[in-house]
């Protein structure tokens, strides 16, 4: 769906919602973020944990792609779980493709 | 430790295939899912017909599989009762009004959450099954910082990484004060939750200045000086004039909270880490009664956390390293593991901030009075390289870890906190451990606990881990936290904040006029009860 399209609805309804009239700052940006690359992602959420002692290394285990998009979006056991909002469809994809042709990091801590 | 296990990689294949399996319903609301208990699926599929039409409809979740992380807790939940129906996910102010008008319709509850990573209270589960997520992450727009007054503004799905990020990208002189899991949750969710974090601007709401807020019926509020036109000093004053009202979007139901402000803290030119060692557990009250007049005159500035060993153990070990029984862990066990680890029974964390020489005269008066009451008083010079120095050092200088996550793996993924207030006086101290580590015995649990000292009072927060793929210990675990929330009361020891799961029993507490008063608030703000019915207690 387009841009557009998608905020076409939302239009709609605030012709028929009242706003108060807040000043100042203008209202959200309509264009999605763009895919942040995987060793972003992981060093920004997943290296927090694994390789730092808190949690299994998964770096050079060849971890299968679907039980890493399991993982992500279920958090077994003492795991987070993340949603598409904070890793979107698209970056989860990526990310486990990644993880599983990954070498291991000699710099992680654990096991 | 364990790692990842064959088993974990075979259950987690079946439940994928499971949730595939589920596509098979000729709708995905066709699947077997939890409603609100007022709504019909014919309402339920058609108010989610609607919300798809205001946000896109790949951000409303209302099928069993993409509903799976959203139910994601690590308290206990034996009844299941703190379930979602699903989630949906605006992206601005205008998309939530058009939601809330939706929710009134159809009279669906909406729990809010920033980015539903409040781990030791339920994450994003709801207090009551059948709320549906109304799930901020996608605002996350930094709106504005003030490099000169050292102020933010920032949408709820804005993290403290985000946060980081954007301070270093330009260059900005100025610390963040952090939670224990700060990479991943957000300023704005955790100040509305009142946590309190590290260093001296530890206290998130004291720190907070201005939020606009969405109510019940689509107005959009801002506080503070933040509805005069042309405002200058939303982020500078926090009082504004009249009654001051940002109190009452906090651990509350009564509006959307959509952006907030908060102050930034300088970064100071010198910055020196302690760690006072005591190796009893009966040392609580000497540390207490020496650490209070400290607080009291700023000498030490920071949130100072007292932290107990079994809980710093369980960061970076497991359960069955050093005890293989059920019930508690003796102290002498934990004891003797923890002078392995340079740690001793309480490990209190301060740090002096300032110039060199301002904390080179600090430094004595603190050290003499920690040495006097049996503690070693340790620095960078004997503790350097040390995991859990370097972590609370971290910490302190607001910097952001996940490593406080590990205490999850002690004893298979369950986790929840009780976090009863105790003023500062050692007797108190003395007296909550104690009664906190007879309960736990009693349910085999291990006292795993942080005391975090501020100005006159100290939050213990006491972590029931626990197996939470265990039915019989999940429901232990929920008799355990219910018995500590009902005999802390009887002490007059109540909590400051509290899980989905005891919401209602410590609002009972707070007394009935009380409730009755945030009853009667409710009811003008939010008139068919759409927003996070149950939040703390607020029906």
């Amino acid at each position: 769906m387009s841009a557009v399209a998608r905020y076409r609805p939302v239009a709609a309804y605030l012709m028929a919602f009242a706003l108060s009239a807040a000043p100042g700052l203008a209202a959200s940006a309509t264009t999605a973020p763009a895919p942040r690359p995987p060793e972003a992602v992981y060093a920004k959420t997943c290296g927090y944990c694994h390789g730092q002692h808190v949690a299994p290394i998964i770096r050079g285990r060849g971890l299968p792609v679907e039980v890493i998009e399991q993982y992500v979006r279920s958090g077994p056991r003492g795991m987070v779980a993340f949603r598409p909002t904070e890793i979107s469809d698209v970056e989860l994809k990526v990310l486990a493709k990644w993880l599983n042709a990954s070498k291991a990091d000699p710099k992680e801590k654990g096991e | 430790m364990t790692g990842i296990s064959r088993r974990d990689v075979i259950r987690t294949c079946a439940v994928g295939a499971a949730m595939v399996g589920s596509g098979a319903f000729a709708s995905p609301l066709d699947g077997p899912r939890q409603l609100p208990v007022h709504l019909d699926k014919g309402a339920f599929a058609a108010a989610v017909k609607e919300l798809r039409a205001v946000v896109g409809a790949e951000w409303v979740f209302a099928d069993p599989e993409s509903t799976l992380p959203y139910a994601k807790s690590f308290t206990p939940d034996p009844r299941h009762e703190n379930v979602p129906s699903g989630a949906v996910a605006p992206a601005s102010v205008e998309e939530i009004q058009a939601i809330l008008k939706i929710a009134n319709k159809y009279k669906l509850p909406l729990w809010t959450v920033s980015t539903g990573k409040n781990m030791g209270y339920g994450c994003a589960t709801p207090a009551s099954s059948g709320q549906m997520i109304l799930d901020l992450k996608r605002m996350n727009r930094i709106i504005e910082i003030d490099a000169e007054l050292g102020t933010a503004l920032v949408e709820p799905g804005v993290t403290y990484q985000d946060l980081r990020d954007y301070l270093d990208e330009h260059n900005l002189p100025f610390w963040l004060d952090v939670p224990t899991v700060g990479p991943i949750v957000s300023p704005l969710g955790n100040t509305l939750e009142r946590g309190v974090g590290y260093t001296p601007y530890g206290d998130h709401f004291f720190m907070q200045c201005g939020m606009e807020v969405v109510l019940a019926d689509g107005t959009v509020v801002r506080t503070g000086m933040g509805s005069v036109k042309n405002s200058t000093t939303w982020q500078a004053f926090k009082w504004g004039y009249g009654p001051y009202i940002d109190g009452i979007f906090t651990q509350s139901n009564f509006g959307v909270v959509t952006k907030l402000g908060f102050w930034l803290m300088p970064k100071p030119p010198a910055f020196k880490p302690f760690m006072v060692r005591h190796n009893a557990m009966e040392d609580v009250s000497k540390i207490v009664d020496a650490m209070r007049p400290f607080r009291m005159n700023n000498l030490i500035p920071n949130v100072v956390l007292m932290m107990g060993a079994a809980y710093q153990i369980a960061m970076f070990h497991r359960r069955e390293e050093l005890w293989d029984k059920p019930e508690s862990i003796p102290d002498d066990v934990v004891r003797d593991f923890a002078k392995k680890h340079g740690l001793g029974m309480w490990n209190t964390y301060f740090a002096l901030y300032g110039t060199d020489e301002i904390i080179a005269a600090v430094e004595p008066i603190v050290r003499g009075a920690f040495e006097a009451s049996g503690g070693e008083v340790l620095t960078e010079k004997e503790m350097g390289g040390n995991l859990w120095f370097e972590h609370h050092k971290n910490l302190m200088s607001g910097q952001l870890t996940l490593e406080e996550k590990g205490i999850m793996r002690w004893r298979g993924g369950g986790m929840c906190c009780f976090a009863p207030v105790a003023p500062a006086k050692g007797i108190e101290t003395q007296q909550q451990t104690e009664l906190a580590k007879e309960i736990l015995g009693k349910y085999g649990f291990d006292y795993s606990v942080a005391y975090a000292i501020g100005g006159r009072e100290l939050h213990h927060l006491i972590f029931i881990q626990y197996d939470k793929e265990n039915p019989v210990e999940e429901k232990k675990a929920d008799d355990c936290i219910r018995e500590m929330v009902t005999r802390f009361g009887e002490r007059g020891w109540a909590s400051y904040r509290t899980g989905v799961n005891t919401m209602d029993l410590v609002a009972k507490q707070y007394g009935e006029a009380n409730r009755t008063l945030n009853a009667r608030l409710k009811q003008a703000l939010d008139p068919n009860h759409i927003l996070s019915p149950g939040k703390q207690g607020i029906a």
